[in-house]
């Protein structure tokens, strides 16, 4: 798994099933994803070509400037997703931010592809509006002089995309920095994090990844977030940085850097849930192997070999079907051993000699190959 | 090679001992009527009791042996090098611990101050056979060994993730 997916699961799987619907369906549904973001989708029986969708998300940034609202370019964006299909309404549903008018009809009917691509597109809303904030942040700070950051303090900006996983983002000589104060509810959470926290700085380091934004880790804040709310500031897992340079932000680079920065928790908690599972299968693995091993030195398996106590030797079982004939056989060879076991004078090892076949007879060895193997007893 | 021999040599004192100590017998309780309880778990009696044997590896593994007239108690601690392998320890651990009804012969909850432990009583040396009973043990004694490969399956993924999340990057 590179990355999450833009488009919303269920938002993406609802509009399907109503374009895909032969009869009209009557939907007004309301569901939440990641927490955060809110979505209620609406259709009625009496225009099935009309779905409403409204959604809101946090969208916090304190900074230079505090912005809680899309963007008005955000919305130019929305709109040419899929022109003549979405038509923003204003004012928004009560409690959302953002209230599309979706036409149905006007998706091309006789291409599947371009349908469900379209209905895709349309499924990134919140992806869109959450990346063009950010977007448009980097853009800023990017094109920013040494000397207005300077004249700005460097204060950093605080982003929150998520409640209580802010991040930091601030502009540094020739670089801008975003930093992630790591949280996490579980010990064995912050361990397992911390492990990948140095495998990323690791491989951050090498030759091969020289392209990639450069990646630290401290237990300390940066000294430029001095000032920012402490409970913000207070972490189990320390605090990763990723240097990003004007590479990173131009051309068609921008949407990739910041798809990856807003999905840097998200990225983080699947990884460690991920490894837990793992962990879980390889336990259970190997309990089943061990109880196995136990199960193993049971007696039972060699009760029957109990009848011949008098040889040193045991044959192993041989598994016979259970047929008349076969168990005749076996009673002939039982009372066979019965015989040598009563014979009077024994000699160890001459029993083969023994010629007598009132008394004695030579037992006679199946020609099979899986006869032949003994197990010895203690 | 020269590290595998001293854990030879633990392993191999562990065995002998065990050997030694795996003698078990039926002994009702002497102090109520009709209770047949492990004498190694209740302490009542002294004379029933064996001088218990401490084995050490090192300062961080070593392994308790608690015999009675007709039980047996072995108690192992596993060294844990750094914070994750002590997680990873504490978690497969107890997972096995919880499921001690599967094992029968492991303790619900490990005597203090160790990782995990074993009772066996004179009930489970007339069901299972006494050499495979300790090489049972013996293997048990290779959780390290699992402990070592999942860490390392651990960070392996973890270095394959980071890879894939910086090569979006470029």
């Amino acid at each position: 798994m590179a990355y999450l997916e833009r488009s919303s699961p269920t938002l993406k799987e609802t509009l399907l099933k109503i374009y895909r619907a032969e009869k009209p369906i009557e939907i007004d549904q309301h569901f939440y994803e990641f927490g955060s973001i809110q979505y209620h989708i609406k259709c009625s029986v009496l225009d099935t070509n009309i779905v409403y969708v409204s959604t809101s998300t946090l969208l916090e940034t304190q900074g230079i400037v505090t912005s809680k609202e899309i963007l008005s370019a955000t919305y130019e964006v929305i709109k040419n997703i899929a022109v003549g299909v979405i038509d923003i309404v204003d004012p928004p549903r009560l409690g959302f931010q953002l209230t599309l008018k979706l036409h149905l009809d006007n998706i091309p009917r006789g291409k599947a592809a371009e349908a469900i691509k379209i209905i895709t597109r349309i499924s990134e809303i919140q992806a869109i509006i959450l990346s063009s904030q950010l977007k448009k942040m980097l853009k800023r700070l990017n094109f920013q002089d040494d000397s207005q950051a300077i004249n700005n303090n460097n204060r950093p900006i605080r982003i929150v995309y998520h409640p209580s996983e802010p991040f930091y983002v601030f502009r540094q000589a020739e670089k801008i920095t975003a930093v992630f104060p790591m949280n996490f509810k579980d010990n064995s959470d912050v361990v397992i994090a911390m492990s990948f926290f140095q495998e990323l700085v690791e491989v951050g380091s090498q030759k091969e990844m020289g392209k990639a934004p450069q990646c630290s880790w401290s237990p300390v804040p940066p000294f430029q977030l001095r000032g920012e709310p402490v409970h913000d500031l207070t972490t189990n897992a320390g605090f990763v940085s990723f240097d990003i340079t004007s590479r990173h932000v131009e051309g068609k680079r921008l949407d990739k850097t910041v798809w990856n920065l807003l999905n840097f928790y998200a990225y983080v908690k699947y990884h460690i849930k991920c490894s837990r599972g793992y962990i879980q299968r390889r336990m259970r693995k190997r309990m089943d192997s061990l109880v196995k091993r136990l199960n193993n030195t049971r007696f039972e398996e060699e009760a029957p070999q109990k009848e011949n106590g008098a040889c040193k030797y045991v044959k192993e079982l041989v598994k016979v079907p259970k047929g008349k004939l076969m168990m005749q056989q076996r009673c002939k060879d039982m009372t066979r051993r019965v015989k040598i076991s009563k014979f009077r004078i024994r000699i160890n090892g001459c029993a083969r000699f023994r010629f007598n076949q009132r008394w004695i007879s030579i037992p006679k060895f199946s020609s099979k190959s899986s006869n032949k193997s003994y197990t010895k007893l203690d | 090679m020269f590290q595998a021999n001293p854990l030879r040599l633990y392993l191999a004192c562990i065995r002998n001992t065990l050997e030694a100590a795996m003698c078990l017998q039926n002994f009702p309780c002497q102090e109520v009527e009709r209770h047949n309880k492990p004498e190694v778990e209740l302490k009542t009696s002294p004379e029933l009791l064996l001088n218990p044997v401490l084995i050490c590896r090192n300062e961080a593994e070593k392994c308790l042996i608690e015999t009675s007239i007709n039980s047996l108690r072995i108690s192992l601690k596993v060294k844990q090098a750094d914070e994750l392998e002590n997680i990873l320890t504490k978690k497969f651990l107890r997972f096995l611990s919880m499921r001690a009804e599967a094992f029968q012969v492991l303790r619900r909850k490990p005597v203090q101050g160790y990782d995990i432990s074993f009772l066996i009583t004179n009930y489970h040396c007339e069901e299972m056979q006494k050499q495979k009973l300790i090489d049972f043990i013996i293997q048990f004694m290779e959780a390290k060994k699992e402990i070592s490969e999942l860490k390392i399956s651990v960070n392996t993924r973890g270095r394959l993730v980071a890879t894939e999340f910086l090569k979006q990057f470029m």
